[in-house]
């Protein structure tokens, strides 16, 4: 299939079904969307096809690891370490946003989301991931 | 007296900038030296409009963007990145990521000036509408 009509590939990582829906509801036909709830989960999905971008709750189903884990791991991997990361949480303040950026988030997202907002930054963050690539 | 704040690491540079800015003799100008430092001034004191260099240590300026216009207390900030970097593709970067003017080194203090004056008059709905513009644009190359 060519580029020009690939749907953009996009894996939630979200403890919260409310938000699973909240997205699901908001992405339209130009996403494919795939959502989990714990790092686990996450990681056997970026195993079986790596997304355009990953969007990440920083709190997950796991009792010990976290959202900036998954983001740690993500830039730890030689074959993930390119993938564009969206932070989507609840956690607002400013040590939340710097610990997220430490962590490897391209960019940050506060709880509740404007929908066209949300949209907007994945379609930014994918054609970043593009020039980057190109360049 | 509009606020303006100016991020970067080089205080060379700041000492140019702010000297740019005496010229127009009409802001009170703060400093940071890097982006997270940025963002405590910017939370702590919320200015008219910012000025941002891209390669700085901890958190570099893209990701200070993407981070203010994350967030609803930020999301219509002036923001203006004034950086060395000159390609296309950085251009490209910075107003993707959401900042209102992207201006190279070396720069003329009228065309900084000018540009201030300029985003700092952006209404919310002006700046959503060049978002949309630049996001229907991405989607129609996907």
């Amino acid at each position: 299939m060519s580029q020009q009509f690939r749907r953009l590939q996009i894996l939630l990582v979200d403890n919260d079904a409310r938000t699973h829906t909240r997205v699901q509801q908001t992405l339209s036909d130009g996403f494919a969307l795939r959502c989990v709830c714990s790092l686990d989960e996450a990681r056997r999905e970026l195993d079986t096809a790596l997304p355009d971008v990953l969007i990440c709750e920083v709190v997950l189903a796991d009792p010990e690891a976290s959202g900036l884990d998954l983001c740690r791991f993500v830039r730890a991997s030689a074959a993930w370490r390119q993938l564009p990361i969206l932070l989507l949480t609840t956690f607002s303040t400013l040590q939340d946003k710097v610990a997220g950026f430490e962590a490897g988030a391209d960019d940050y997202l506060v709880k509740p989301f404007d929908a066209r907002h949300l949209m907007a930054r994945i379609r930014l963050l994918s054609r970043l991931k593009r020039l980057e690539l190109d360049h | 007296m509009k606020k303006v704040l100016v991020i970067d690491d080089n205080p060379t540079i700041v000492e140019l900038i702010k000297y740019a800015m005496s010229l127009r003799g009409t802001y009170e100008v703060s400093v940071a030296y890097d982006g997270i430092q940025g963002l405590e001034r910017i939370y702590a004191d919320l200015p008219d409009c910012v000025i941002i260099d891209v390669k700085m240590p901890r958190m570099d300026g893209y990701q200070l963007v993407r981070c203010l216009r994350g967030d609803a207390r930020t999301h219509n900030l002036p923001l203006i990145i004034l950086s060395a970097l000159t390609r296309a593709e950085d251009e490209m970067t910075g107003m993707l990521s959401g900042v209102d003017a992207y201006l190279t080194k070396p720069f003329r203090p009228s065309a900084l000036n000018e540009a201030i004056e300029r985003v700092i008059s952006l209404t919310p709905a002006e700046r959503q509408s060049r978002m949309e513009s630049l996001v229907q644009a991405q989607a129609e190359r996907e």
